[in-house]
């Protein structure tokens, strides 16, 4: 069942058109990994889910509710009630520099949901034994590894119970030998069932824990597949070229 | 030099260095909380409230402090009309110059801090559902004040300087009681010790200032 559904959507920043006609879905429990080269929509694409960007025609449809309808917005309680079914995890990790891991990941939950303190409290701690963190809850991030970073963005983003997760190079902004231990959160979560769309440079993840490969370029779709048939027989050009230097 | 003759215009001195100690704590107590305020005015969407804080900062840090303290205390009450009412206590117009003028400083030193702020912050606030207002009180504000906080006490040791304008409109302050013993004595020892004591002054502010980054480094 399309727990995702993304139809036409058209996105341009003045005069350039940087996303034509997307159109997708993402069944639950699949992990979608979108690969494409730099500045082909990839961001824009995952942004425009949590209207971060707006689009300017298209649909989205997020649990069977409407988002945006041929590029007509619902309203803002309807946006911010849909869009909170889906977490995000940036590159840049973007955590709250000013608060310490467990008030990083316990902040928005307090603010935004209707539990009580002790709720909170409680994921909070299971979720930073999940990630490995347990004995940094009252670090501050400037005294975290990138790969210590991101993890704990991850569970900040677990913190608020999405139905769908969306990373935006995960890895990329991390040394070499950090990028294991995000990547092996993020393949801990797929076994849990958790809905993911993953952009990222990684194909061996792609390769490994994707269900759904979708490879974009110049704004477009150009190629749809299980990773076993991308990565082995591309059925365009566009995606052997890419691929070609991507494993070079 | 001797130390009977220091010890002989410390007593005055120490007292017009109240003058100074009380004019800077007003001032900073005030011109914070108000800086913080224009600035907010200056970042509102409501055109004309923005405009008329831009305004205002761009006369308040494009005139010599001095015209505008001359101003309040001898200028205001020789309008027509309104000037009657006017007529402020030296100390009391000083005080209003000095507070309008650095709230302007304040106002700039806090909207850079804004500015500062990677858009980012902005972003995980917004996919963790938080709302523009708890964003700003819980993400936006407490890095604001960490970020502005070695140009606030950059701004306070110059506030601590400053208070010797005091002179230039005749309120006894420090500066004052050095200058009146220097005539009185034919000797530059009350210079000295005027600037000792700005030194020590300004010495315990960095101090607090360097206590509050510490406290607040976020490590
Ligand atoms: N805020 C913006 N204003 C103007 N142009 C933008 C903006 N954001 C993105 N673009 C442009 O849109 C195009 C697509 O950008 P996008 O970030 O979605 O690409 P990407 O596939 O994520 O690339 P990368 O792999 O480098 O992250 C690029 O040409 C980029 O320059
Ligand atoms: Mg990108």
């Amino acid at each position: 069942m399309a727990i995702i559904e993304i139809q036409n959507l058209k996105k341009s920043f003045g005069k350039q058109e940087v996303l034509k006609q997307i159109t997708f879905d993402v069944n639950k429990n699949d992990v979608v990994a979108v690969i494409g080269p730099s500045g082909s929509g990839k961001s824009t694409m995952l942004r425009s889910l949590v209207h971060l960007e707006k689009i300017d025609g298209g649909s989205i449809r997020v649990g069977g509710e409407s988002l945006v309808q041929d590029g007509i917005y619902s309203k803002p309680q309807e946006i911010k009630r849909i869009t909170s079914k889906m977490g995000m995890v940036f590159q840049h990790f973007n955590l709250f520099p000013h608060l310490s891991v467990k008030e990083n990941l316990e902040l928005a939950p307090r603010l935004v949901k209707k539990e009580s303190s002790k709720d909170i409290q409680k994921r909070s701690t299971e979720l930073l034994e999940k990630i490995g963190l347990s004995n940094r809850a009252a670090s501050y991030p400037a005294n975290l590894s990138g790969g210590q970073k991101q993890r704990v963005a991850i569970a900040r983003a677990l913190m608020m119970n999405p139905d769908i997760l969306l990373f935006d190079e995960p890895t990329s902004a991390l040394d070499p030998e950090l990028t294991g231990e995000v990547l092996q959160v993020m393949k801990d979560l797929a076994k849990d069932q958790m809905t993911m769309i993953v952009v990222t440079h990684e194909m061996g993840f792609a390769k490994e824990v994707a269900n759904k490969v979708i490879f974009m370029d110049d704004g477009e779709i150009v190629e749809t597949a299980h990773p076993d048939k991308l990565f082995v027989s591309p059925q365009f050009e566009r995606t052997r070229t890419f691929l070609n230097r991507s494993f070079k | 030099m001797s130390i009977d003759y220091i010890l002989s215009i410390l007593g005055p001195m120490l007292e017009g260095a109240q003058m100074t100690v009380l004019l800077f704590l007003v001032a900073i107590v005030i011109s914070i909380p108000l800086g913080f305020l224009l600035m907010l005015a200056v970042r509102s969407s409501i055109k004309p409230l923005s405009w008329m804080a831009h305004t205002y900062i761009y006369v308040m840090r494009g005139t010599p402090l001095l015209l505008q303290l001359l101003f309040i205390c001898f200028g205001l009450p020789m309008l027509p009309v309104v000037g009657e009412y006017l007529v402020f206590d030296r100390f009391v117009a000083a005080c209003i110059g000095f507070i309008l003028n650095y709230a302007a400083y304040f106002a700039e030193i806090f909207r850079g801090g804004v500015l500062a702020i990677d858009k980012g912050q902005y972003e995980a606030a917004q996919v963790l559902s938080m709302n523009k207002w708890q964003t700003t009180t819980r993400v936006i504000l407490p890095q604001m004040f960490r970020i502005a906080l070695p140009a606030v006490a950059n701004e306070s040791v110059t506030l601590v300087k400053d208070t010797a304008l005091l002179y230039a409109v005749a309120v006894p302050e420090l500066l004052h009681f050095a200058q009146t013993a220097v005539n009185r004595d034919f000797t530059i020892v009350p210079f000295l010790v005027a600037g000792i004591i700005y030194l020590i002054m300004t010495l315990l502010l960095t101090m607090f200032f360097k206590w509050l980054e510490q406290r607040f480094k976020f490590e």
